[in-house]
């Protein structure tokens, strides 16, 4: 336990950390600028060259602005909830393995904060913590609107964590480990020759549902019901102002890249670059750090490509129904989640594991 | 080192606990009730029970806990009322809670031979558990799956919704 | 416990960032106590009954039934985990979750006939 083993542990979490944080920024300005070429219109064009500094302003003006508590609230709560949502969207990009290790200061360093040999659960876990934010804060508010918009997102959420951890035991079946570091480092290579060895070729059908949960999971459209501007007003968090509204969106965006994060390591590959192997690369480059780079390169890219299709299904689909959104979940996905499991149970037995 | 964290996870769990019981608010009771699963999840991480430990967040503070909270969300809790503990009852409580954990602890001590160490026993492992989960305990797993089915439709049988919800 | 370390040191930062947050808005934003600006907000009219709602069952059996459900799905985790492995001594395992899965496929159908999950 050397200082320079605190150091890098330190240096780990404090980067992996900001980077995250950092894609909140990003991440409100694509979805304002997506959402305006979506709807034919230009989006925010004045601060600065093409928008690019409209995050900086908005930040600035939550910063800025007056921190309103109602009434008869219960302060502690009214004040705890958005952190509640926030701790657990730090705390699980945790798991994420997003390169191979690099080699600094003479050590081997893997790029991903802890590697649990049970990572997958518990980014299952800290997620399913998420839901305490959302309910404590509508609860906290006083206001009967966001009484309801908290009860009904929290039944979402709780309704979707099961079909993502069905589609989580596929994986688990598929890959015979719950490290998410082993599952990237297993989808090496290609399958049959012609396709990369991912995830999503063993899986397509968990792959789908571990998608649409994840929608529902994070509160995203089509499934954003207990936020919809319309309806409930701003549903659970209708009475939060400036900074605490701020901080349940940074929750929200954080839960997005973490997702997106699951997604491409669950099912695609993680840092791998489709049918180039890293012994190969290594070669090529010959240096362990630049290869680090690059793996974190792809890792990034593919992760945006999810974060982009977020944006887009956002702005494209019309809104669930509440009853809808239930009778998805516990009528389709789990069922569909089931029979994927009994399939793929199947086809492993036949195959003599697959 | 070691024992320096257990000593502070240990202190954690039973100040949240004591915090459950002696809370005014309920709703308190049930955010302490979430940081006592944190501590105790932190304390199998210390043994290397890495699967208990994220099996007790997923299902204890993540959905047990939660239901509480929805429970208490629902029905309107009045403030109860403020009523003064007599001293007699705590002296009394207090002597009857000193005695179960000193008989507790004898009886531990016996069974156990010495007190575990904060070594990871090689047993633990999430896979040495699966596999004895489905080999040497299948029929308790299968048993509790029916236990689990049992216990769906008494809910319904329990709380059933009012005839005059009409879709 | 080496991997655990920069797990703790996540978390006292994003505590740290909590507090930084929290701290920032009061020092920074202006305090103008308006009444007006604290009553419940409902489309600008005057609130009109307690903030309680009444109750519905639905929500509650829609908890209960996760957390049973999640039950099950956390017995699941284990069996994935060593199914492939245990291929190799023949198909104990897979007859072990076509009856754990029947018995929670009938549980679902119960759920689903009941039609409990039809909420106005």
């Amino acid at each position: 336990m050397t200082l320079i083993d605190f150091i890098i542990a330190a240096l780990k979490a404090i980067v992996i950390l900001v980077a995250v944080i950092q894609v909140v920024p990003v991440m409100i300005y694509v979805e304002r600028k997506v959402a305006a070429l979506i709807q034919d219109r230009p989006g925010p064009n004045r601060v600065g060259p093409f928008g690019l500094l409209q995050p900086v302003a908005d930040a600035l003006k939550f910063l800025l602005k007056e921190d309103p508590i109602p009434h008869y609230t219960n302060r502690l709560l009214y004040t705890l909830a958005p952190f509640l949502s926030l701790i657990p969207a730090c705390l699980v990009i945790a798991a994420l393995p997003i390169a191979d290790k690099a080699v600094l200061f003479g050590r081997e360093i893997t790029i991903q904060i802890a590697d649990l040999d049970v990572s997958l659960i518990y980014v299952l876990a800290i997620g399913s913590l998420g839901v305490y934010g959302i309910l404590f804060g509508g609860w906290a508010s006083n206001n009967k609107f966001s009484l309801i918009g908290s009860l009904r997102s929290a039944s979402q959420m709780v309704s979707y964590e099961l079909p993502l951890g069905l589609a989580a035991v596929g994986a688990v079946m598929v890959f015979g480990t719950f490290s998410l570091r082993e599952m990237v480092i297993q989808q090496e290579g290609t399958l049959l020759g012609i396709l990369p060895n991912w995830g999503v070729f063993y899986q397509p059908i968990g792959f789908l549902i571990f998608l649409v949960a994840s929608f529902a999971e994070t509160n995203r459209l089509p499934f954003d019901l207990p936020e919809s501007e319309a309806e409930l007003v701003a549903g659970f968090h209708t009475e939060y102002g400036s900074m605490k509204f701020a901080t349940f969106f940074m929750a929200e965006y954080m839960n997005l890249a973490t997702m997106s994060g699951l997604m491409t390591v669950i099912y695609f590959g993680g840092w791998h670059l489709p049918w180039v192997s890293d012994a190969k690369l290594l070669e090529i480059l010959g240096s362990q750090n630049l290869l680090c780079i690059i793996q974190v390169a792809t890792y990034i890219f593919k992760v945006s490509v999810f974060m982009f299709l977020y944006v887009l299904i956002r702005w494209t689909l019309p809104r669930f129904r509440f009853d809808q959104l239930l009778t998805l979940s516990w009528g389709s996905l789990i069922p569909i989640g089931l029979i994927n499991i009994v399939v793929s149970a199947v086809l492993m037995y036949v195959l003599g594991g697959k | 080192m070691k024992e320096a964290v257990f000593t502070f996870f240990s202190l954690f769990t039973l100040l949240t606990a004591a915090g459950v019981i002696l809370s005014r608010n309920i709703i308190y009771s049930a955010f302490n009730l979430v940081l006592c699963f944190f501590g105790l999840a932190s304390l199998y991480l210390l043994w290397g029970a890495t699967f208990l430990s994220m099996i007790q967040i997923l299902i204890y503070a993540g959905a047990i806990v939660v239901l509480f909270v929805f429970v208490v969300m629902l029905l309107n809790f009045e403030k109860p009322t403020e009523q003064k503990t007599r001293f007699s009852i705590i002296v009394l409580s207090s002597a009857g809670v000193w005695t179960l954990a000193l008989i507790l602890l004898r009886v531990l001590s016996k069974s156990l031979g010495e007190i575990p160490s904060l070594e990871t026993p090689a047993k633990a492992s999430v896979r040495t558990i699966s596999k004895l989960l489905f080999s040497q305990y299948l029929w308790p797993f299968e048993v509790l799956t029916v236990f689990l089915l049992a216990l769906i439709v008494g809910i319904f049988v329990l709380a059933r919704p009012e005839k005059e919800e009409t879709p | 416990m080496e991997t655990l370390l920069p797990l703790a040191i996540l978390l006292v930062v994003t505590l740290l960032l909590c507090a930084g947050i929290l701290i920032v808005t009061q020092v920074l934003g202006p305090k103008n106590p308006v009444p007006s600006r604290f009553e419940a907000y409902e489309c600008g009219i005057k609130p009109e009954s307690g903030s309680h709602v009444p109750f519905k069952s639905s929500f509650y059996l829609i908890a209960v039934l996760f957390l049973l459900f999640d039950v099950e799905a956390a017995f699941f985790l284990p069996w994935a985990l060593v199914y492939k492995d245990s291929l190799a001594e023949g198909p104990a395992l897979l007859w072990a979750l076509l009856v754990y899965l029947g018995l929670m496929a009938v549980g679902l159908v119960y759920i689903l006939q009941k039609k409990i999950l039809r909420l106005n």
